[in-house]
């Protein structure tokens, strides 16, 4: 029951984060949404990379194309943008079930996996910088329309609530997984192949459905990216920097944890934020920060915050 | 890294200067206490892929703004220095977004910079939401400016007039030096950038009389060169026209040295290497005589040689990011000191009816129409004896073109 125990206490930070972008400053709330984009495309790699145990490091291919597929639409069709968000999302989804039927099907794990992942995100990368109705290198550009029709709130606080819903959302829905049927054969699958197939489970129908519906999340981060900047390009959308953040902030957070992802999104970017103030003379100062958590965390705590917070609460109940 | 620079108070000789010439004006009043400050944001990415262009500008920005100061800050304000407010936007938009939110918070007049064209889109953009003036330094893409956003300026030029004047001016130097040039080999990188320029190039220079004997794409980053510089051997062109960045070209040039392949001429457009002291200084034989159609500083002003010096004293090497960057806040400075206020409406005013000659770009008087500068004009440059010089516009030279170039 620990599990429910993290997750309250995890929708009661949510709702206090909800009350911050009612108070603090645009600087403040720009840094939690950025956060919480990473936290978002996070839980997505969770959900396969830390339940399914299938390691990906090209996610940025889900983020991708959710933010260049709604760019697309509204500037070569003419859109709203609130039409092209679930559209978007469908692309990612679509994305990663076509990488996954044709990778899962080939039986590709591991190291395999991950390695095709990343090719999947580079081509894609690269083919988004050459082609000139992803707009080359300049990349696209929204008009900027401030108003809640066109999804750009003049306030930012706004997008913020609408980030923290988001999150909360796939935070109860990732809850719900761990739970389900599904969810207990994604852990045997992650567990054991062997067996899990022995016990009857359709091993490339769950990976296909996990990979699916990963992608969607992580996708969902991408629209929310694109209508948050109003810009990407390649490097932005299909660059490797998305893969990393997403799969950083689930393994500082705790890999498979319903809460991991969040968390671990929110401590990266807030002590990033916060040696950038303390040590404002160094140049990448931040950047060195994450490194040095990244170690600290394979090195002390390879369960992530949360496995080392349910650690310490293990030993206090036996004491 | 964010950071905060007060400069230095203005010198003793400065304020009695400024207080003399107010005492004639009948101003006592530049005698009480100082007005309050105006802020400046001054963006450059001086962490990541582009650090080293940030710093330039930087040090370009920081050293207009202790002019200023020292000049005696803006006097239509009560003298009111100028102070800087720097943020890096760590080479990525996004970071550069959440600089500017930051610019807003801590309520400069104006923000300068930018770089990269992908920076000074997205923060020019989130400049707007604010109704806060942004100045471009460099950014040359063109949708820039064609988005109709009031608050964003471009001092210097963009795509469409740096590739109409390399052109010309390839023609114009061509000609005049008995046309020793006729067949050319195109090399470019396979980016937006790269592929656009050598698009322009096939159609545009065979009307004029050339003809290209290939066109050679290659990746960035490339780590070898010796296949494209094998076909440029057995080709043999009068002229090879690369459009490339730093690590590519400064490869293609060694490797041509190397094999001794010697054309009559070197002619790239907005090169990274061809006008940097850096591939001058480390490689000379292969920079020698390699010429540019670039942004540059108007050599023949005495400013110019000036800020020069004070960079050479820094350590840096010289390039365009210094003067662009001291020209665009020159040019905000003028448009505050006119504005006479901090009121954001009355600052994108003066800037866009701005006609500021005080800059030492050879631009002539600015005249914005939609932001874009409409005097602004790139040069051409060729490396000889070891330094950069401007070869093209005749008015703003201080070389002769070496064309053919003989080593």
């Amino acid at each position: 029951m620990k599990g429910r125990d993290d997750l309250r206490l995890l929708l009661v930070l949510l709702a206090v984060l909800a009350v911050v972008p009612a108070v603090a400053s645009n600087l403040v709330i720009n840094f939690l949404v950025t956060a919480l984009i990473v936290a978002l495309a996070a839980q997505g790699w969770n959900i396969l990379g830390g339940i399914g145990g299938q390691i990906s490091f090209g996610h940025a291919a889900f983020f991708g194309t959710g933010a260049y597929v709604t760019e697309l639409l509204q500037l070569r069709l003419g859109w709203n943008a609130w039409a092209t968000a679930p559209i978007g999302i469908l692309a990612g989804a679509l994305v990663g079930w076509a990488i996954g039927a044709m990778v899962f099907r080939a039986r590709l794990r591991g190291s395999y996996f991950a390695l095709v992942t990343l090719a999947f995100a580079e081509v894609m990368r690269i083919l988004a910088n050459a082609l000139d109705f992803t707009g080359g290198a300049s990349g696209l550009l929204l008009k900027l329309q401030p108003g809640a029709e066109a999804f750009q709130f003049t306030s930012r606080a706004v997008f913020a609530w609408i980030a923290i819903a988001l999150v909360a959302l796939v935070l109860l829905g990732t809850r719900h997984i761990t739970r389900s049927r599904f969810g207990a054969q994604l852990v045997a699958v992650r567990e054991n192949e062997d067996a899990a197939r022995a016990l009857g489970v359709d091993i490339v129908a769950t990976k296909l459905r996990a990979i699916t519906l990963s992608a969607a999340i992580t996708a969902a981060a991408g629209v929310f990216y694109a209508q948050y900047f109003l810009y990407i390009d390649s490097q932005i959308g299909y660059g490797t920097w998305i893969s990393v953040e997403a799969l950083l902030a689930s393994i500082i957070g705790g890999v498979g944890t319903v809460a991991g992802p969040v968390i671990g999104a929110l401590a990266l970017h807030g002590l990033g934020e916060l040696t950038k103030g303390l040590a404002g003379q160094i140049t990448g100062i931040d950047l060195v920060t994450f490194g040095l958590l990244l170690v600290a965390a394979i090195a002390f705590a390879p369960s992530g915050i949360v496995g080392a917070w349910r650690r310490y609460r293990g030993s206090r109940h036996r004491a | 890294m964010t950071s905060r620079i007060m400069l230095p108070a203005m010198s003793r000789r400065a304020l009695l200067g400024t207080s003399a010439a107010a005492a004639a004006l009948g101003m006592p009043a530049i005698l009480r206490a100082q007005a309050a400050p105006v802020k400046l944001g001054i963006l450059q990415p001086i962490t990541g892929a582009l650090a080293q262009d940030g710093e330039l500008g930087r040090f370009g920005a920081t050293t207009a703004i202790e002019e200023i100061n020292a000049a005696g800050g803006i006097k239509s304000l009560g003298g009111a220095k100028i102070e800087m407010v720097f943020a890096d936007a760590r080479s990525n938009p996004e970071a550069a977004t959440q600089e500017v939110e930051r610019l807003q918070s801590e309520g400069v007049a104006a923000i300068v910079g930018g770089f990269a064209s992908p920076i000074c889109l997205a923060a020019s953009q989130a400049a707007a939401r604010y109704n806060l003036a942004y100045v471009v330094d460099v950014g040359v893409t063109d949708a820039i400016i064609t988005r109709g956003l009031t608050n964003t300026f471009r001092f210097a030029p963009g795509l469409a007039i740096v590739t109409k004047t390399a052109i010309d001016n390839l023609l114009a130097l061509n000609d005049s030096n008995g046309k020793p040039a006729r067949t050319v080999v195109l090399v470019h990188e396979d980016g937006l950038f790269g592929a656009g320029l050598a698009k322009l190039m096939q159609t545009e220079l065979p009307k004029n009389g050339f003809e290209i004997l290939e066109t050679i794409p290659h990746p960035t980053p490339s780590r070898d060169m010796s296949n494209v510089a094998l076909r440029i051997r057995a080709l043999k062109p009068d002229l090879v026209i690369p459009s490339s960045y730093y690590g590519e070209f400064v490869l293609l040039a060694r490797t041509m040295q190397q094999q001794r392949i010697r054309p009559k001429g070197i002619y790239s457009v907005l090169n990274g290497a061809a006008s940097n002291f850096r591939f001058v200084k480390e490689f000379p034989e292969a920079a020698n005589g390699v010429m540019d159609c670039n942004h540059w500083a108007d050599p023949r002003k005495p400013a110019t040689a000036e800020l020069r010096k004070k960079a050479d004293a820094a350590g840096l090497a010289w390039a365009y990011n210094i003067p662009l960057n001291y020209s665009c806040v020159k040019l905000v400075a003028d448009a505050l000191e006119r504005a006479g206020s901090k009121d954001r409406e009355k600052v994108i005013a003066a800037l866009a009816s701005s006609n500021f000659a005080g800059h030492i770009m050879p631009y002539g008087e600015t005249r914005f129409v939609n932001g874009q500068n409409q005097g602004a004009q790139p040069v051409n440059l060729q490396v000889q004896g070891n330094d950069i010089k401007v070869i093209f516009p005749v008015a703003f030279a201080d070389a002769k073109p070496r064309f053919p170039f003989k080593a």
